[in-house]
């Protein structure tokens, strides 16, 4: 019987990785990922959970077991953010590029300096180019329902690629919602076994891993996580159908909302996406044409799914609760580079950066700029103060 | 004291290679030389995690590999981190019996690598530890770092060192582990016997073995073995073990050769002047009368 819980974001991740039988989870503490582990240790404590959580010394140290743990033969996962997602950045390259299955909570939190601990996907965005598929969830049901897909799309023969789930900290880490919480045996058939043979640390098998290379070698080793990321595209929209037959609920690349008729979209990720459709309803009694388009695989980004899904757009808004000085938000120009060629012209806004409320109004006054066609070339930040 | 040319039985120590062909070492390097019996002396079940350096990059190149057994080149910094990850799966999958073994350098051990081996020293893990320490950052081509001994100079820092060199395997025993040994390439039968003597402990164990680098010390690398003896013979390289936390003293030198005739051998002592020799020998000499009190 699937129970009903009261979880916060971070609980139902717990509950996604044991479930999901992760065995090795070496961790790190940082705010506000730590009742993450807090619970995890809880269902272990209790007997619950037959897992080896680790206790590492640093945020990287903590992403190096994991790979060594991984290479070794074991399910991996483990949670971090922010500060400490950065101090992880070198062993994300290295765990991509070794082709570990590893899977990682991200509870998104802004980067120093100015010190905060709000919400702001930077800390994800910063590694976008890390080989790592990135999923963004807008509910605490779909942070526990994507830590089981994240193993089976990561562990899957045609991918083999780390995956990194994220969720907004505060907005859904330390939110509470009610779970539906599935049976832990359905959960284990669905994920199946982890048995990795493409690499491994075994002496009855000896392999070297890791040698230098020439420039004769790295481009194809490239290529491989190339060909990989493309074939996540397909096996994260298999998994979620599986998942639906299984569970009763859909996730795919990207999650449309009133979108197929819709003349004035605004693409985002994570929780904007709540509010957003919620000002949709409103302005849809109105008599206008609105929808959302939340993203939720941006790694891989599904460029032919979002062209397909903005085919009645006249234009599209992207939110992005991340900046990078001297160019844009991420989610902007992967959406400008998604629609080029296809008329339909995109206006970017930043809003929401380091946990800045992005209210009902501020989304209706960019649905107003669309429909009034004003200024779309133009990079708008929300709520900026003078 | 021992004769400079005294040759080695090889007959004594396990006679499977798990290293070459194909290792892209210097002549006169001791880094492999202290890879080829660490590996003997563990035998066939065992991994070994190397994190960058000479050693890790010598090894291998593309699809070509000189080494026989599971070989991870680790990051720089991650050496022990990554290490007790592979201890722990080896646990889980029923493979305690793996000995995981990582072999660092200097500064993979004691800078940029000392945060993780801390960590995995504090928390105990099944893991061996052992420094190869040629006092320099030496994949980079021998820059100052914390193992550089008082006096040396190297390519960033053409002066000669001023400060002191890190006492590692002090730094080590702090953590409380069970077994702590110094070693050098010129004695193999006590790294032997050391090497032998941890695979047998659990828990963490830690070997910093002396590791003469022809290119940055400054000489020819014939002379690798005799420059370490000559550290041993001195008495500025002590051989010892500590185990559970008692001090053991493996090796005396009958009478100890005066400091300068390591010294000297050595091009990177160049700038060396005849005081800061002397400081040299009373540091060596005050090692001693503490050991001996």
């Amino acid at each position: 019987m699937n129970k009903i819980e009261l979880l916060n974001g971070n609980e139902a991740a717990a509950y996604g990785a044991m479930l999901s039988g992760a065995e090795i989870i070496p961790v790190y503490p940082i705010t506000p990922q730590t009742p993450l582990i807090h619970k995890i240790s809880e269902f272990i404590a209790k007997g619950e959970f037959d897992a080896d959580l680790i206790h590492l010394e640093s945020d990287q140290s903590a992403l190096a077991a994991a790979v060594g743990a991984s290479l070794g033969g074991a399910r991996v996962f483990t949670a971090t953010n922010s500060q400490g997602l950065l101090y992880m950045a070198e062993v994300c390259y290295y765990a991509s590029g070794l082709r570990v299955p590893i899977v990682m909570a991200v509870i998104n939190r802004a980067v120093s300096s100015p010190h905060s601990r709000y919400p702001d996907h930077s800390d994800a965005m910063a590694l976008k180019s890390s080989h790592w598929i990135q999923l963004f969830c807008e509910t605490n049901q779909e942070v526990l329902d994507t830590a089981i897909q994240m193993f089976r799309i990561c562990e899957d023969r045609r991918v083999l690629l780390p995956g990194m789930f994220s969720y907004e900290s505060y907005l859904l880490s330390f939110t509470w919602e009610n779970v539906e919480v599935p049976e832990q045996e359905k959960v284990r058939k669905f994920v199946g076994e982890y048995n990795p043979e493409h690499i491994i640390l075994d002496p009855d098998d000896p392999m070297t891993i890791n040698a230098p290379t020439t420039p004769d070698y790295l481009t194809e080793f490239r290529y491989k996580q190339k060909i990989a990321m493309d074939n996540a595209l397909k096996v994260i929209r298999e998994v979620g159908k599986e998942f639906q037959r299984e569970f009763g609920r859909f996730y795919g690349l990207i999650d449309p909302y009133r979108v197929e008729d819709a003349e004035f979209v605004i693409a985002t990720m994570g929780t904007i996406a709540s509010t957003a459709k919620e000002v949709v309803d409103e302005m849809r009694a109105e008599g206008k044409k609105v929808g959302v388009l939340r993203i939720r695989s941006f790694r891989p980004f599904p460029r032919e799914e979002v062209k397909k899904a903005l085919k009645s757009a006249e234009a599209v808004a992207t939110i992005d609760r991340n900046f990078s000085a001297g160019s844009n938000g991420a989610l902007y120009d992967e959406m400008r580079s998604a629609l080029y060629n296809t008329g339909i012209p995109v206006k970017g806004y930043i809003a929401g950066l380091g946990g800045r409320n992005v209210s009902k109004n501020d989304i209706r006054e960019v649905f107003e700029d669309l429909i009034q066609k004003e200024r779309l070339e133009e990079i708008s930040w929300i709520n900026l103060r003078g | 004291m021992m004769e400079m040319s005294e040759k080695i039985d090889l007959d004594q120590f396990d006679k499977e290679e798990f290293l070459g062909p194909s290792l892209k070492s210097c002549p006169g390097c001791s880094a492999t030389i202290v890879a080829r019996f660490a590996l003997k002396a563990l035998g066939k079940d065992t991994i070994v995690i190397i994190p960058a350096s000479c050693l890790a990059t010598l090894l291998a190149t593309n699809t070509q590999t000189g080494i026989k057994i599971p070989y991870l080149h680790a990051l720089f910094e991650c050496g022990s981190s990554t290490a007790t990850g592979v201890k722990h799966a080896m646990m889980r999958k029923g493979k305690e019996n793996v000995n995981v073994v990582t072999i660092a350098g200097d500064s993979g051990s004691m800078d940029i690598g000392f945060q993780a081996l801390s960590g995995a020293a504090i928390r105990n893990e099944d893991i061996i530890h052992i420094c190869y320490d040629n006092e320099s950052a030496m994949n980079t081509g021998g820059q100052l770092n914390s193992c550089t001994p008082f006096g040396a100079r190297t390519p960033d820092w053409p002066l000669g060192k001023r400060l002191m060199k890190k006492d590692a395997p002090s730094i080590m025993a702090a953590h409380n582990i069970p077994y702590v040994a110094t070693a050098s390439i010129s004695h193999l039968e006590d790294f032997y016997m050391k090497l032998k003597k941890a695979k047998k402990i659990k828990g963490f164990r830690y070997i910093h073995v002396l590791s003469p680098c022809p290119i940055s010390w400054g000489y020819d690398g014939r002379y690798t073995v005799e420059i370490a003896r000559k550290a041993v013979e001195s008495g500025l390289w002590m051989l010892y073990e500590i185990e559970n936390g008692s001090f053991n003293l493996t090796y005396k030198p009958e009478r100890r050769i005066p400091v300068e005739e390591y010294l000297r051998m050595q091009r990177r002592f160049d700038t060396l002047t005849d005081d800061d020799a002397r400081k040299v020998q009373e540091i060596v000499n005050e090692l001693w009368r503490r050991y001996e009190e």
